[in-house]
Parts: structure tokens; sequence; C-alpha cells
């Protein structure tokens, strides 16, 4: 009667990283099916495959099975071991594509992690790896996960197309994480930023903090915009530049904006002014939507709510991005601590909804 | 005699009366106690030495924190569970007369026969559950791991029994429950010395087992079969008042002690299969942590399943309500064993059990009514299921014309199963599902469609009305909701009975059901038929009003008519509609497209589906081919699943009725007008308000479920081909970019003022909240403590009272007399007040005092607070949805798929445990360990050999490895374990968290002569990569030599393997090392090799290796509860090939070469040592080899002649030896004559020279004598003088 936990089965790439990383963390194997099966480039694309040689390079004992065609993916998950790791990820996505993923796994791990990630380090489509470090570290320390060890250090600078940016990060393990109770999210107090240019002119990161200044002087006079001009070897493999802000508020709540300039031969190129405007506007828009977790963590925090221990967290959130409702409906039934729910409760306000992790059972 | 009998009274000597008194004495005599002695002699107490000062203290604080626990979040439920009394015992110790014994001390009632556990309550606070534990290892393993308290029983007469050790190294393992020993048949010493000393030597004996100091009871005697009375009741008020600790495992997972089973299965089933597999449901208070439905349990001695269905039953052992009294009354004095046949009454699911004798609880006969209808309801139906189909109608909207069966076919694409329905007053569309056999009731639903148009009618002349309408509905929902909730079951009974639902179906029933009660005026409608009808409808109605919108609305425009709400609907779904052309689609608009898609589906057949979104909607709305069939099933799914995006949008609408209700009542067409703002505004707000997330999240069902179905629907084209439709939005979704950002669908415009305005306050330099704005926290901190009176001068300090706070008090006064509320904040505000202070008060006094260990248990308390606040307001129904079911409370459990050997060959005497598995417990593989052999064990473990584990929950028997770490971290195989020492373990088994006990026996199956616990250890890690290598010894031999240069052979079997040991070191059995070099040609597998030395051909050349060692991967559960009734100590798994060999009488044929056989010795010999004639030469003569050996042979020229004579000599030679002979004799006897006159001579002489002597003495004494005379005469003279002289 031995008994192997039946895998669960989806049906389409979208969503795969949750997917996997939620199977890693409970220990049930998935098979996901029809992986871009009406596409005229069917199965799993390069950076996929990556994030998945990735998972593999960081668990012990993984089984992953991919058909012919790609379209099929089984994986039976093994034991998160950690250690030191490097990792060439795909250029296609940027490194946070993969990191968001690390840092789930990250304070599970047997041994601490340090894993070194090449690629992109910037670019449109994901979370750069400038935003994560100001926000999703803080959110991380929330949870207890913190000391000396645990950092995210960005050596070199790579955009899209080319690449060569280089991330280092390092996690210490957890077993217990504190519960939080976020549902405070106090007042701004001050805006940080960065804005970074690689082989380009220099001047255009100037230009940028200029634009952005005017619009964000209007609410509040503490800001400061930091410049990072990457040469040499440090800056990557193509040229571009962008702007992240973060607005941090009185109870310690960091929300984010970012923009980031067209690839190299893509697109019509961007006036820095206008990017500077449009990440600043960006930003407002991000504080109008409000809550304890900026939007693009809002899923990691509710991750980390579940596998703390028994007790109650309490957080407070804007409106749900349709990537943390994917998450919420995938660990419905891939619980990660068992069939850990969300107790949602919507407050009277319009714009936010409070979500409660219950006491999961350890 | 009395007064003789009175005992004198004495003083006290000890204790605290006595101390007072001492200490009155001294202060009567001015001596004082310990304060004034330091006092009176300051000396002696001072500082004597700084470092020993300090050391002292060092120490002391070394042993405070020693004490510290690190502090947990207090995690024990409001209401525990029983208490898990075991009564463990070997044989015929009197377990089961002292469990009738508590039992009847507790609740005063007898049970003759006891099988399985016993409720009983205890006290205010405490009930036990008391359950007998044997002696087969199974049931000691068993309930080891979830008792409580164990009442250890020892025969005094006897002694401690092996299973007594057994069972407490058992526990020692798998956490240390408490436990007590009770000593009994003391009543068999006949000499109370006796029974003293055995009594003290089985003390601390147990001590030393337990801990020093364990509580050990005496039962002296039994008294008519029982224990005396009064011994019982110290027992029990021993078991009722005891403490515990909670443990690890215990306290993490959750589990039930099963008090009661029921079998399930259908009775067809097992009449055609008397063999299948069986569902079953099982009964027990819920232990340990939450349970949630559909999660992994462990039976121990049956298997792994899945728990199909959980809920909870009243209490049917409750404590007792009022906790002021202070003794319990006999009512309350409960006992609850249905396994031996006692309990109350008990309410489950489907029935409801009453117990006649025996119990007095649970008297409530109303509640028995619902098994009464289902009765009634089943004896009133009448027609069959077919017939009823056929001739149902079904009514779309209120007012349009019923469809029958035969419009379904025709119409093919409408739904026909469904019947929208708006509840004007809430505004929400309801759809309601008809099937066959809700045909009568689908009249009525008539009558109520127009009772809620005229409801709505109402409405909409004043809405002023609404809120009396509502509670008015209050009121009578509360009237017939207990009897709706009857209702509602027997019809759910019925459905369950039809169709097998999909395993998730009835939880959310539950929840819809628990929803409809919190919603008063959901409920409104006068019928509970209705209410669900109504719910269904409108999420219908929402969705086809976007349809209507879209693609054929003149169709039913009738429905328009019908309501405004519906219009509202639209314009909602529309605004969503417009907007989610956008690839990327926001949470509310992802859910508006599943509705529309649903819509599509539902619309046109051969539109296909490619995602698990599509099978959703399948579910729900089957196709009209599929409907007669599965006419039931579709209806029943619509139920389920239509009502939870019913209600995730019913708040939306609510929220809209409000805004809009001033535009709405002008016109019925008025809502076509600047549809698009309303549309943007109506998608703001969505934007904003999130859908209902809870049902969004949770009420949806599983994904890909049906996908094969899909794939046999899809329309084909000749059989060959199928038609590949481009996927619509929702392949988008399943194949879509994976991306976390939030992107913004439509960004404000923040060059405007009023929009950055909007979130000025968000900032530092916006506004702030009342309590929290620095000017106002100010002010406030100003009228706290402004005023103070200064003691030493005895000036009164006023505070600068502004005017404006004076007024507000003038202004409070007389609004006090006005309202309440007034009276209400100025109680807070001088709460407020009160709070401060004390919080200054606190900072002020308990600054420094604080230790990092007390915030640490500070913060845990308040967690623990926040826990149990947090779900405290809601109930049960609603709370178990989201924490799952919490310890304390009874709990059914649905069990499907139970070997039918369970309940064929069930014996209420072994329990029945249900251990919860944690996150990845359920998976299986390789586990390390720490083991060490039981030093009470007789033999050593062998590596291979099966052995019986139990780890967490589980029994199980598998095939481990053995090994021990070398100081280089390789793990190597061990054939034994070693006697004394720890040695790892690997095994493939389920997973089980690190750091769980485990231990391990060779079986069991019947008595075993020794002590049955083969090892113990700890579980060390989950590592799946297998590092267990064993030492493995190549061997060659040298074909060809040279200086130091070999060619090796032998070793491998080909180039390519040599290729692989390239530069590895081999050595030779004589010690000379050296390093493969590089194939050779031939022979195959040959190869050149360097040492450090020449070898000899004789060598033998080896290379240690070491191989890698593969774990059996072998698991089999002890299934012993499956064994027949009277065998269950009887189960026996895979055998060791030892037991093997004995049973089938297989000798092991050994090697011959290891055989033992006398031992010939032959005798050395040693050559001589041969020195060459050279060296000889060179040699020194002190080391030449001297030639000193024996004298050879005399040669012959020196060597006598042999001398012969003749006869005449012999003869003379003959005579002459004769003559010889004769004189010597002659001359030996004179000489011996001679001799003998010598001595005579001397003698004689010696005579003479005597007498001469004496003569010669006789003489002198004479002379001697004359000579003396003379002397004295001389003297005698001389005295006299010269007078004489003179004479």
């Amino acid at each position: 009667m031995a008994t192997q936990a039946h895998s669960l089965s989806y049906a389409g790439c979208n969503f795969l990283r949750q997917r996997l990383v939620l199977s890693t963390l409970s220990g049930r194997p998935v098979k996901i099916r029809k992986i871009r099966a009406r596409d005229d480039n069917p199965g799993l694309r390069d950076f996929e495959a990556s994030f998945i040689r990735l998972l593999d390079k960081i668990t012990n004992g993984s089984r992953i099975e991919i058909n012919q065609t790609g379209t099929t993916l089984y994986y039976q998950p093994g034991l998160l071991y950690g250690g030191s790791v490097e990792h060439d990820c795909s250029v296609l996505r940027s490194i946070g594509y993969y990191l968001e993923s690390l840092l789930c796994l990250a304070p599970f791990m047997k041994h601490p992690l340090r894993i070194v990630l090449r690629g992109v380090t910037n670019d449109q489509v994901d979370p750069s790896v400038d935003v994560l470090k100001a926000t999703a570290i803080p959110l991380l320390k929330q949870f207890g996960i913190d000391g000396e060890s645990f950092e995210l250090k960005i050596v070199r600078r790579g955009m899209p197309p080319g690449g060569g940016g280089e991330v280092f990060f390092s996690c210490p393990v957890r077993k217990v994480l504190k519960p939080i109770q976020l549902t405070d999210p106090g007042k701004i107090k001050r805006i940080r930023g960065m804005a970074y240019s690689v082989r380009v002119s220099p001047q255009m990161a100037n230009r940028i903090v200029d634009s952005a200044r005017s619009i964000l002087n209007k609410f509040i006079p503490d800001i400061y915009i930091y410049t990072d001009h990457m040469k040499g070897v440090n800056s990557g493999k193509s040229p571009g530049f962008g702007l992240s802000l973060v607005a941090e508020t009185t109870n310690g709540t960091f929300l984010s904006a970012e923009l980031a300039s067209n690839p190299q031969g893509q697109g019509a190129a961007v006036l820095p002014e206008d990017l500077g405007r449009n990440c600043a506007k960006l930003l407002l828009e991000e504080i109008y939507r409000g809550g304890c977790v900026d939007s693009t963590n809002q899923s990691l925090a509710l991750l980390l709510m579940t596998l703390g221990q028994q007790d109650v967290s309490k957080v407070l959130l804007g409106p749900l991005s349709p990537y943390t409702l994917v998450y919420l409906v995938v660990t419905r039934w891939m619980p990660v601590a068992p069939a850990a729910s969300f107790h949602i409760q919507q407050t009277g306000t319009l714009l936010r909804a409070r979500l409660t992790s219950p006491s999961p059972d350890g | 005699m009395e007064t003789k009998d009175q005992k004198k009274h004495r003083k006290k000597n000890s204790g605290p009366k006595a101390e007072k008194k001492k200490k009155r004495h001294l202060q009567d005599l001015q001596l004082g106690d310990e304060e004034d002695a330091r006092k009176r002699n300051p000396k002696a107490f001072a500082v004597q030495s700084a470092v020993r000062m300090a050391r002292s203290f060092h120490r002391t604080q070394d042993l405070k924190t020693k004490k510290h626990h690190i502090p947990v979040v207090d995690r024990t439920p409001l209401e525990p569970p029983p208490i898990v009394v075991v009564v463990m015992g070997p044989p015929k110790v009197g377990k089961s007369t002292l469990i009738q014994c508590l039992i009847r001390n507790f609740t005063r009632q007898k049970l003759t026969e006891i099988r399985g556990p016993v409720t009983i309550v205890s006290g205010k606070k405490r009930r036990l559950t008391i359950i007998e534990c044997g002696c087969d290892i199974n049931m000691m393993i068993d309930l080891a791991k979830v008792a409580d308290l164990v009442l250890m029983l020892i025969d005094a007469s006897f002694g401690f029994e092996m299973e007594t050790f057994e069972f407490l190294n058992i526990c020692q393992v798998h956490g240390f429950p408490k436990i007590m020993g009770i000593l009994t048949h003391l009543d068999s010493f006949k000499h109370n010395k006796q029974l003293k000393k055995t009594k003290k030597r089985l003390k601390h004996r147990f001590w030393t087992e337990v801990y020093p100091g364990a509580k050990l009871f005496y039962l002296s005697g039994m008294v008519h079969g029982e224990y005396q009375n009064q011994e019982i009741h110290n027992l029990g008020r021993f078991i009722t008042v005891m403490k515990f600790r909670p443990l690890t495992w215990q306290t993490s997972h959750p589990y039930i002690l099963a008090d009661r089973m029921e079998d399930l299965t259908n009775p067809e089933d097992i009449r055609t299969n008397s063999k299948c597999d069986r569902k079953v449901s099982l009964y027990g208070y819920l232990r340990g942590a939450h349970l949630k439905n559909k999660s992994q349990i462990h039976m121990p001695g049956v298997g792994d399943f899945a728990v199909s269905d959980v809920s909870f039953l009243p209490d049917p052992c409750a404590r007792p309500e009022q906790q002021k009294k202070r003794c319990l009354n006999e009512k309350e004095k409960l006992v609850y064993a249905p396994l031996s046949g006692v309990g109350g009454v008990l309410y489950d699911k489907d029935a409801v059990y009453v117990d006649l004798g025996g119990s007095h609880g649970f008297q409530e006969s109303e509640e028995v009514r619902p098994t009464h209808e289902l009765v009634q309801s089943l004896i009133s139906t009448h027609s069959t299921i077919d017939a009823k189909m056929a001739s149902s109608r079904v009514t779309l909207f209120s007012d349009s014309k019923p469809l029958g069966s035969e419009d379904i076919d025709n119409q093919g694409l409408l739904m026909p199963k469904e019947e929208k329905q708006v509840d004007l007053k809430t505004g929400r569309v309801r759809r309601k599902a008809v099937f066959g056999d809700e045909e009568d009731e689908s009249g009525d639903s008539d009558d109520e469609d127009d009772e809620e148009m005229s409801e709505g009618d109402r409405l909409e002349n004043s809405s002023s009305d609404e809120t009396e309408e509502e509670e008015d509905a209050e009121m009578t929902d509360k009237q017939y909701m207990s009897g709706k909730g009857i209702k509602r079951q027997k019809l759910e009974l019925e459905e369950d009975v039809e169709v097998d639902l999909p395993a998730f179906a009835d939880s959310d029933d539950d929840l819809e059901r628990s929803s409809v009660e919190e919603e008063a005026e959901e409920a409104d409608e006068s019928s509970e038929e209705e209410d669900s009808t109504a719910e269904e409808e409108r999420g219908i109605l929402q969705s086809k009003a976007v349809r209507e919108g879209t693609k054929r609305g003149p169709l039913q425009t009738n429905g328009v008519s019908d309501s405004l709400h519906l219009e509202k609907s639209l314009t909602v779904k529309k605004a969503a509609l417009t907007t989610s052309d956008s690839g990327h689609c926001t949470a509310e608009e992802a859910f508006a497209s599943e509705d529309e898609s649903e819509e599509n589906s539902s619309v046109s057949t051969e539109e296909e589906e490619g995602s698990e979104n599509e099978k959703v909607i399948r579910k729900k709305f089957p196709r009209p081919s599929q409907v007669v069939s599965s006419q039931k099933l579709g209806s029943e799914n619509l139920t389920e699943e239509t009502s939870d995006i019913e209600d995730l949008l019913k708040e939306e609408e609510d929220y809209k009725e409000e805004n809009n209700y001033s535009t709405e009542t002008s016109g019925a067409l008025k809502w076509k007008e600047d549809l698009s703002r309303k549309a943007a505004e109506a998608f703001l707000r969505q934007q904003q308000t999130a859908p209902n997330l809870r049902k969004l999240i949770y009420g949806t069902v599983t994904e890909d479920n049906e996908e094969e179905e899909d794939g046999d629907t899809r329309e084909e084209l000749g059989g060959l081909f199928r038609v590949s439709q481009p996927a619509r939005e929702c392949k988008h979704k399943a194949d879509s970019l994976d991306c976390s950002r939030f992107h913004v669908e439509a960004p404000h415009d923040w060059d405007l003022e009023e929009v950055m305005n909007s979130i000025r306050d968000c900032f530092v330099t916006g506004k702030w909240e009342e309590d929290k704005d620095a000017a106002k926290i100010l002010a406030e901190d100003e009228e706290l403590y402004g005023d103070f009176e200064d003691l030493e001068t005895g000036d009164v300090h006023k505070g600068k009272s502004g005017p404006d706070t004076q007024t507000d008090d003038t202004e409070e006064e007389v609004k006090e007399e006005i309202d309440p509320s007034a009276e209400e904040s100025a109680k807070k505000k001088h709460l407020d007040k009160k709070r401060k202070l004390k919080e200054m008060f606190d900072a002020e006094y308990d600054e420094g005092e604080s230790t990092y260990f007390d915030d640490l248990k500070g913060e845990m308390q308040k967690q623990a607070q926040l826990n149990r606040a947090e779900f405290e307001d809601q109930d049960d129904e609603a709370r178990v949805q989201y924490e799952g079911f919490r310890p304390g409370m009874y709990v059914r459990i649905e069990i499907e798929n139970v070997p039918c050997e369970f309940v064929l060959n069930f014996d209420p005497h072994y329990p029945i445990i249900l251990g919860g598995l944690g996150n990845s417990e359920g998976n299986i593989g390789y586990v390390q360990m720490r083991l060490k052999k039981h030093r009470w064990y007789k033999k050593i473990l062998k590596s291979r050999d099966p052995i019986i584990f139990s780890v967490g929950w589980r029994r199980f028997q598998t095939i481990p490895l053995y090994y021990i770490e070398d100081h280089n971290g390789r793990q190597r195989l061990l054939k034994y374990t070693p006697q004394h020492m720890h040695c790892g373990a690997t095994f493939w088994g389920p997973i089980t968290p690190q750091g769980t006990g485990f231990l391990a026996i060779q079986s069991v199956s019947g008595m075993m002569p020794d002590f049955r616990i083969a090892a113990t250890g700890v579980v060390l890690d989950l590592d799946k990569s297998i590092k267990i290598v064993k030492k493995l010894k190549l061997t060659g031999f040298p074909y060809k030599i040279f200086k130091n240069t070999s060619f090796i052979k032998g070793m491998f079997n080909s180039a390519l393997e040599v290729a692989k040991f390239e530069g590895a070191v081999i050595r030779t059995v004589s010690g000379i090392r050296g390093q493969i070099k590089k194939a050779l040609r031939t022979p195959e597998g040959a190869f050149r090799a360097t040492f450090e030395d020449k070898l000899l051909m004789s060598d033998i050349v080896f290379m240690r290796t070491w191989y890698p060692v593969s774990v059996p991967a072998f698991y089999n559960p002890v299934t012993s509860l499956l064994k027949p009734i009277g065998e269950k100590d009887t189960w026996s798994g895979m055998r060791t090939t030892g037991q093997l060999r004995l049973a089938h009488g297989i000798k092991l044929k050994p090697n011959k070469d290891s055989l033992y056989k006398p031992i010939m010795r032959q005798k050395k010999h040693f050559n001589s040592l041969h020195i060459p004639k050279a060296l000889q030469k060179a040699l020194p003569f002190k080391n030449k080899p001297k030639t000193q050996g024996k004298a050879g042979k005399i040669p012959k020229d020196r060597r006598r002649p042999a001398v012969i004579r003749e006869p005449h000599e012999r003869k003379i030679l003959a005579l002459l030896d004769a003559l010889s002979t004769v004189h010597s004799q002659k001359m030996k006897k004179a000489k011996e004559q001679q001799h003998l006159q010598n001595k005579e001579h001397f003698k004689m002489k010696q005579k003479e020279e005597e007498e001469k002597l004496k003569r010669q003495k006789d003489l002198r004494k004479k002379v001697f004598r004359i000579q003396g005379q003379k002397e004295r005469r001389n003297q005698k003279s001389s005295l006299k003088g010269p007078k004489e002289q003179l004479k």
C-alpha cells in the first residue's frame, strides 16, 4: 500500500512558476499538459526550461520528465537543498523572473542558498532586480528572514537583448517564520529611486531624475533618486536605461514602480524625460492602489503567511493582481501548508481586501 | 476508656504554623529574625570577595536561565478534547477492574463489558477517554502515540514484567506522556515487612525508568471483586487534577481515537461483491491540531487514506454548561462508549441514533424530525423519475411560458434546466435548477415569484420600506429556519442517494447553507427551496444579460422588462465586456470573461473548450444532448457552482443599487443613455471592489478535471480531423505570459489636481486621521499631563485649558442629556486617559526589568490572543471552512476504499486511530536515521533483514541498510549493527519530519521470549541521493615485470574500463604502491602500471574502490487490524532469510575455504649455514668458523691390534685371578681383626686414664684442704695480733 501522493494536473504554461514552486514546497508532483499545444512553436520556451533547470539545481532528487515536443511536463519535486549555485538565466526573461521564485523557496532550503544568476537584470516585463531588492527583501525581513547573509547584490547590469548582468543572492535558512500583522500601511515618508544607464550617455540618468522629481515633488519633498551608471564589463552587452522608484511609509511598507527603455532594436527610442515622468505616475498609481504590500509581492506575502506557523497573520492588500488571484486558486488545490485557506474579508472601503491566513496546521 | 484513647496534643515542630510561632517567640525575646541578623552582625554578611560574588551571581543567573523553555504560542483549544487515559499492564493484573472502578467512581454507572474507549465527564473542566491496552505490541505502539496519561498497572506480587518495560520504551520514543504506576495485588503479601520492601524496590526501579519522584499508586486490595472505594476515589482525584506537557508530535498533528465505526457501503455492492472496498465513517474527538477536509490520514494497522468528508457533530459527552457551581449533578455525569453499547443520542449527517438506556443527556425531541420527514418524503413519491422528467416544466423568467422537456430538445441551445429569478429587493439574480422530481415544487415557485414581484413593486415605491421589510424578513426567517434546515437536509439526502457527487460538492453545500443563514435578507423568500433557486437565477441572469446585450437581445426582452435590476447588472456586465478585450485581464475582468465564456459555451455547441475554465462551465451547463440523460447531475452541479458566482457578484450589486437607484427609477429604457460613461464608472468600481474573493477562490472547482471528456465531445470532421478552432481568451489565459507585474489598465491622469488630491493623504505631508494627528496628540497630552499638583509646596498648577476644550466639556455635558452616545464617548475618553496613565506608569517602572525572555513571552501571548480572537465571533460552520476542524470537536470522518477486512474483522478492543499526516508525510522516499540497538535486545541486527519500524503514526516493515560514517564523511555499509554504538540506517519508506523518534522490532507476531524492541533512534535526514558505499577490491596479476613497471592483467575486462581508472592508486599485497598508467592492446583489459619497487611474479596487485549500494525499495505497512478477530497479533510480513532457511530446513552451503580444519604444522627444517671459502678467508679470526667439532676416528695405523690368548694362558690368567681374589679376601679379614683389637686397646687405655685422673683429683683435693686449713689458721692468728704472738 505504498502511497505516493497523486499528482496534480494542469493545462497550459501560464503560471508555470507558481505551480512548480508550490509543488516543490508541498511535495506534490505536478503534471502540466498542453503547454502551447496550439502554438506554431509548441512546447516549453527557453526561459522556462532554464527555470526548470534552476529548480533541479537547488533541489535534491527531483524528477523532471518532458515529452518530445515539450508540451507536457511532469515534475516530481525533491528536497530543497540549497548551497552554492550558479545559474545562467535565459535572456528572454529577466533575472527577476527567476528571482521571484527563489525568494519563495530560499528560506526553506536545507543549506543556506548562495546563488549567482547571470542574464538580464532589468527589462520591461518582469520586476527588475532593483525593485525586488527594494521591496521583496524588506518584506522577507518582516517574516523574520534576516541576518548578515541575507543579501541581494547587483554585480553587473545587463539589459535585453544581450544580457550580461550578474546578480548575487544569498539567503539564510529559516525553519520558523514570524506571523505578520500588516494592517496599517502608514503614510509615505520618503521616496527613493535608482536611475540606471548602461552603455549610453551618463547624462540620461540625470535627465530621468529631473523629470521624475518634477512630478513627485508635488507630494513630498523627501525624494532622492540615485544615479547608477555602470561602465566597462559591468555594463552588460546591450545599451539601455531605466528608473525604479520606491516609496517607503512610516510603517515600513514599500511600494514600487519601474520603467525601462525599449530594448535595442525594438520599438521606438524612448526619451528619458518621458520615462521618468511615466514611472513617477506609475508610482502614484501604485500608491493609489494602496495596501501594505506592493502589487508585485502580494503573492510572496501570501505564500509566506501560509508557510508560517499555525498563527494568524493579517495583511492588508490593494486590489489583487491577476497573478495573486491565480496564486490563491493554485494554493487551493495544492495546499502548501495542509489546505491553508485565506480568510478574505472585504473592508468597508472600496479599495482594499484584507487577507488573513488562519492557522494552517504546520 | 475514652480518655485513654484520646491523643495528647502535640506541638507542631515544623510547618508554617510552627515557624510563625517561633518567630513570634523570638520577637518576644527581642532577637528578631534573619533581617535583623544582618543588621546585628553586618560584618558577617559583608562582601568578602568580589570574585566569588560575581561567580555566585553568575551561577544563579545560569540556573535561572536554565529553567526557561523557549516560549511557544499557546494553542490549546478553549474546549479541549477528553484526556486519553491508557490503562496498560500485563494480563491478569487488574486493568478491566480498574477501568470499571474508575467509571463507577466518576459516573455512578457500572459497565459490565468494556470494549473500546470510554469517555466520561470527570469534572467541570475535564473529560476522560479511558482505553485498555493489552500486551499486543501493535496495540501498545498505537496507544503510546495517542496517550496523554498512562496508568501502568504492575502486579506487585510478581514484580515487573517485560511488557511494562517495553511500553515504557515505546513511550520514550514517541514522546513521553505522563505515566503513573499503580501497584496491584498488594493483598497477597502476608508480612508487612516484605510488603514494604517490595514497594520500595518497585518504586525505585520505576523511578529510574520514568523520573525520580514519579507517582506510584498503591491499590491495597480487593473488596468484593473491586478495588477499595477510597483508593479509587483518590486515584480519580489525581487524574482529574493532573497537568500535561504538550508533546511535539501530538500537538503538530491532528488525530482521532475513534470510538465508533459505521459501514456506509452500499449494501448492493456488498451483495454483488462481498470483498468490495468499503466506505466507512468513524467518529471521535479531534485532538492535536486542526484537521482540514480532504487531508491525508493514516490509520495505524490499516493504511493511508484521504478523508472524503468531515463533519462535526454535537458533543455526545459534553462538559457541563455552567462553570460556577462546585460539583456536578447526576445528569452531568455522562458516560459515552458506543463500542461498549453505552452512549446517548447521536446526530449524524443523515441519521439520528437514540440509545434508550444508560444515558441522561440529549433529550431534545424536535431535532429528530429530519429522519421522520425523510421517510415521509420517500413514501410520498409516487411517480418514477422518468415520468417526472417528461412532465416537468421550466420557467426561464417568471412570466415566460414554461418549457417542457420537448422544448428543450427542439431549442437545443438554451439552458433549459435553469430558471432565472430576480429578487427585486436585494437586486440579485438567481438561477434555479429545476429537475424532474421537483415538479410539484416548481409549481410553488411560480407563486413565490409573484410574491417577490409584489415585494419588488413595493420597494420601488418607497425605499424606506426596505429596512422594515428586512427586519420582518429576518423575523420570519428565524422562525422557519429551523424547519427549513430539516427540509433542505432531506433534499440533500435524496440527492446524495441518487447522484454520486464530486467530492467537494458537499462541503460547498455546507458553506452555502451557512451563508444563507448569515445573510438574513437572503432568506426572505417564503420557501427555502425558493431561496436556492432564486440565488442561482441571479447569477444566470447576469450572464444572460450580457448575452442579451451582445447577441440575442430581442429574443428575451420580456426578461428585461421584468425588473430593473436586470438592467443594472447588464450595465455592469457590459462594462466588463468592453474592457476585457485587452490582453491582460485584471481580476474582475478575468471573472467577467469567465462568465462570458459561459455564455458562449452554452450558446454554441460547436465551440470547443480548451482550458480548465471551460470545464467548469461545462459542468455548469451540460449540453442539451446530455441533458436528458444527466439532468439530475447537471442541476446538481448547477446548484453548487452557480451560487458561488452569484454570491461573488452580489456585493457589487448591492453597492450599485444604492448608487443607481435614482436614475433607474425614471424609466425602464433610461439605462441605455450614456452607457459608456456608466460602463467606465462601473468598471472603475469593479476595479476597486474586489469581487467576493473567497467565493472566487474557494468556490470554483478543481482544474483540469475532465479534459478527456473534452476530447470526446469535440466535433470531428469525417472522423479523421478535428476542427482546430482558435482558442479564445481562455486559451490566452492558459498560455499567456507568466508575469507577476500588475499592469495598470486605465491609468489616472495624474496631472489633474483632483486626481492628485485623491492620494495626497497617503503621504506624511497629507492629512492624518483624528487619533494620529500630531497636533491633536499634543493637545491630548497637554490635557492629560497639564494639571498637576506640586506636593511639596501644595501649589496646584492648572494646565492651560484652552477655551476650545472647555467649551467641549460644556458641550458634552449638554449633549449627554440629549444622546447617550456622548456618554459613551466620554467613557471612552476616560478609559483612554486611564490607559495612557497606566502606560506611563509601566514605562517608568518596568523599564529595564523586562528581559528578552519576557518580551518573547509577551509576543507569544499576544499572538495567542490574536489567534483566538480572529475566529471567535464566527459560528462553527464558517469557522471550519477557514481554520479546519479544531481540536476538541466531535467529528465524523468518512473514508472510502477501506479494505473490507477492516469492517469484517472489526474488533472494538483494538484502538482505531486516525492520524493526520503533515505536508509531505504521505510521500515515500529515503529516510536516514541514527539507530542504536537496544541494550536489552539479545541479538544484533543485520543489514537487509526486513524489520518493522514504528515512525510517526505508522508501523511498517522495510529493509534498512546500516552504515557508519568514516572520518572523511564516507558512509560505509555495515553488515551488522554495532553492539553498543550508534550507527546510521537508511530505508525506503514514508517521509517523516526530521527529529522524529522511532523504534524497531523484528516481528509483531506472537510472543517472543525476550525484550521485543530491537532498536531505537531518531530520523536525521531525508536525503534522496544515496551515498552508502561498500568496499570493493579489484585484483590483478603481473604478467611481465620490468624494473619498476609491470604489465598487469585480470583486473579489468576492457580498455575502456582501464581508461576510467587511469591514475588510480594500486598496491600489492606486500605493500608496494603503484599507479595505473595506460591500457595495453593485448590481452584485453591489461594495463601498464608503475610501482615504487620491482614486483615479483607471485605478487597480487589490488585496487581499493567504493561501490554505492542501493537501498531496497520495500515498504510494507503492518496491517494488523485487518487480521481476523483473535489473530490480530499474528501479523507477519516478509521473513528474513534466516527465518526462511529455518522454516524450510535449508542449510547454507558454506564456502569450503572458510571451514575450520585441524591445523597440521610441518616441522621446520633449516639448512646449514654455508660460508663461501673466499669469504671465510677474508673473515677475521673471531668470526671464522671454528673447526673444533668432535675428534674424528683414530687412524688405522694408530689403532692397537687386539690380543688373542692361548687356552693355556687363559687358564693361567684365570688361576691368577682367582688367587689374587683369595688373597685380597684374606687381607681384608685380617684388616678387620686388627681394627677390632685396636678398638679394644683404645678402650682399656681410656679407662686407665680415667682412673689416673680420678686419683690425681682426690689427691689434689686433699692437698687443697690442708692448705686451706693452714691458711685459716694463719688468718686467725693474725687476727689475734702480736699479743698472741707474744704469748
